[in-house]
């Protein structure tokens, strides 16, 4: 069974108004999931769910599809009553994972996978990007990821699927584990979670991310531009905003460049808590103001190897490629040259 | 943006002033006393308080019938907006308008239009003098989502687009047009969509949080200051009440006002308040009282005003250049 969780609000904060960020409209979420589907369709895939959605995402898809396409795709929506905010994508990862799905597709930035993460368990991940800060989900053509999803459904041996461990960090306030994030955890003293987003480096204190690259924007491109860290390279990066070493610069949204100095920074291992210096203020989550603390509150960041499980598109389907996962065998005529015959 | 521990007070007790003005006009307008339509939006308190909060002399906003709490945050005297719903001559339009046409020009309050569109390409007339005199005035035009479907929005935008007018539009998405939801007014879900079809930057957001409020009326305001042009920005929000006063709202089920009152604007900026130890349960009980009473004044000042004299009938009918008698 594959599971989809599209988010509709993803694409649309303040960050068209405050950087170029353009609105990511949902009539081209609709148009993703349509790609998404027919691949599913043609690949056999019966059994799917799909997250409610205050713009009704999935039947809009299915109508479209029926209508242009004359295909007809049973999709299942999943049965809770939407709260409108990320708890509803909370939900609905949680309940994919219960119903055992073999995937798990988002549609969404760094924010939404950061929520379905908190729900999806050992349940691979196929992020699609349509977010703002796209670090953790790719840029990846809805047919194709279609194709990956339909391997990870038919692939039951696991023999063709390829997963990517990933990090998360998490976030104790005062012992107790009360959020997580899967690029960056960047503490602010910021008074408020407001319009979530952050697009001013003056309130930035301290930086902890688990990926920093040079080639992707947002506050984890704060690191990236100067010590790059992988996904795969062990650990996380702590970096201490300030006077006192050097200046970097970075694009922090689309299109919305600052100069930061830089008073510090460190490799830091798994499973090792980092008590964070800044007094009280905002810690944001994958590019989201979300946790409140104040002056008598013990804040401490870890990185660890037990984020989800994403697939590996491009390697899944080179293997399902060769495995002959796509040929169909019925109608081959010549079997010594048909791979998987 | 920094808001200091006064701003946080100041801005709570403008919200409860809303509250409590708009809640009297509903017990007023049910006993009897207030004559004419009454529109009211309890609830949408965090939309009125957080964008007057960036507005400052010489700014315009207009709004709807809606918006009384517009008038009230942008300075306008309570008392004479509690008149002119009497009907009474001290009123802000001498009694002559009611909720429909209460305005404060001094203050930059255009009024509640009760056409719901116009204000949209009207507004544009200011912001094009601002941009004309370059004194980095700003001009808001601040209307519903059924408003939203008008051509006047559409052509103020472009105009404003194409002008590159220091324009804001605010919708105020209480997901209800009279009593057509959302959904059956449009295919979009996130109306700020339709700021890319004029070249400008739309926004949407939870217009029940005020800080997010503050927030991105703030930058939207200091970029068209600045020369950077009109935005859209969609609040999402919810009107506890029906379109008008009276309005059975057949449309919508008590579940989903319940489910939104959980998002009480207030409750949740009291948390807030709680949360960083700006205020203490006692501090957020006399603010509350202290707005009561400031209504209950308004109420009395209204009430001990005089009607307006028979010679009033034919006046402010047509407008007369000052020192003539021409019409």
């Amino acid at each position: 069974m594959i599971g989809i969780i599209a988010n509709p609000a993803s694409g649309k904060d303040i960050r068209r108004l405050v950087a170029q960020g353009t609105v990511f409209d949902n009539m081209e979420k609709v148009n993703i999931i349509q790609r998404i589907l027919v691949v599913l369709h043609y690949g056999g895939v019966k059994d799917i769910y799909m997250m409610p959605d205050s713009f009704h995402i999935m039947d809009k898809a299915l109508c479209f599809l029926e209508r242009n396409q004359k295909v007809q795709v049973d999709v299942k929506e999943l049965d809770f009553d939407l709260n409108f905010d990320q708890s509803d994508s909370i939900k609905a990862a949680t309940l994919l994972r219960e119903m055992k799905a073999s995937c798990i597709i988002t549609l969404g930035g760094d924010g939404t996978n950061r929520a379905v993460a908190k729900g999806s368990g050992d349940v691979p991940l196929l992020p699609l990007s349509t977010g703002t800060n796209n670090v953790f989900p790719a840029m990846l053509e809805g047919s194709v990821a279609g194709l990956a999803a339909m391997v990870a459904d038919k692939d039951m041996t696991r023999e063709c699927l390829v997963l990517r461990q990933c990090k998360r960090i998490n976030i104790y306030k005062n012992d107790e584990l009360v959020d997580i994030a899967l690029i960056d955890a960047v503490i602010t003293d910021d008074m408020f979670v407001g319009s979530r987003a952050l697009w001013e480096t003056d309130s930035i204190k301290e930086i902890f991310v688990t990926a920093a690259k040079p080639d992707s924007i947002g506050i984890s491109a704060i690191a990236g531009s100067f010590r790059p860290m992988s996904e795969a390279e062990p650990g996380g990066l702590y970096v201490k905003i300030g006077g006192g070493s050097f200046r970097t610069w970075a694009a922090i949204a689309p299109g919305l460049v600052r100069p930061v100095p830089i008073r510090e920074f460190r490799e830091t291992d798994y499973d090792t808590r980092v008590r964070v210096e800044t007094p009280c203020g905002m810690i944001a989550l994958d590019g989201e103001r979300e946790v409140v603390f104040n002056k008598n509150d013990k804040v401490e960041i870890e990185f660890t190897d037990k984020g989800p499980r994403v697939i590996d598109v491009q390697a899944t389907l080179n293997a399902a490629a060769k495995k002959g996962i796509f040929v169909d065998k019925e109608v081959a005529t010549e079997t010594a040259n048909c791979p998987g015959v | 943006m920094k808001l200091t521990n006064n701003d946080l007070i100041k801005l709570y007790g403008d919200m409860w002033y809303i509250r409590h003005f708009e809640q009297r006009l509903a017990d007023l307008f049910a006993e009897g006393v207030l004559p004419g339509f009454i529109h009211l939006g309890i609830g949408q308190e965090a939309c009125m308080a957080g964008t007057c909060f960036n507005l400052g002399d010489g700014d315009i906003i207009g709004a709807t019938h809606r918006e009384h709490g517009v008038l009230l945050c942008r300075g306008v005297s309570g008392d004479a907006i509690m008149a002119e719903l009497y009907g009474k001559v001290t009123g802000t339009c001498k009694g002559k308008g009611g909720s429909m046409h209460a305005c404060g020009l001094k203050q930059g309050a255009l009024g509640n239009n009760a056409i719901l569109g116009p204000a949209q390409t009207i507004v544009n007339g200011f912001a094009y003098a601002h941009k004309t005199r370059k004194n980095k005035k700003v001009a808001v035009s601040m209307f519903g989502d059924g408003a939203a479907n008008r051509g006047e929005f559409h052509e103020g935008m472009n105009f404003a687009s194409m002008w590159n007018l220091p324009s804001i539009y605010i919708i105020n998405n209480n997901g209800y047009a009279i009593s057509v939801p959302k959904s059956k007014q449009q295919k979009i879900d996130d109306l700020s969509a339709r700021a890319a079809g004029y070249g400008i930057p739309g926004v949407s957001i939870d217009g029940n949080d005020l800080i997010a409020v503050i927030e991105t009326t703030g930058e939207a305001i200091a970029r068209a200051r600045e020369g950077g042009g009109p935005s859209l920005i969609e609040f999402k929000t919810y009107r506890w009440r029906g379109h008008f006063e009276g309005d059975p709202t057949p449309y919508r089920t008590d579940e989903e006002v319940a489910e939104w009152k959980k998002k009480d604007p207030i409750k949740r900026f009291e948390k807030i308040l709680l949360e960083r130890s700006v205020a203490t349960e006692k501090d957020m009980k006399g603010i509350h009282d202290q707005m009561l009473a400031k209504v209950d004044g308004h109420q009395k000042f209204a009430e001990d005003s005089p009607w307006p004299p028979m010679s009033e009938m034919y006046t402010d009918v047509y407008y007369y250049e000052e020192g003539s008698d021409q019409k």
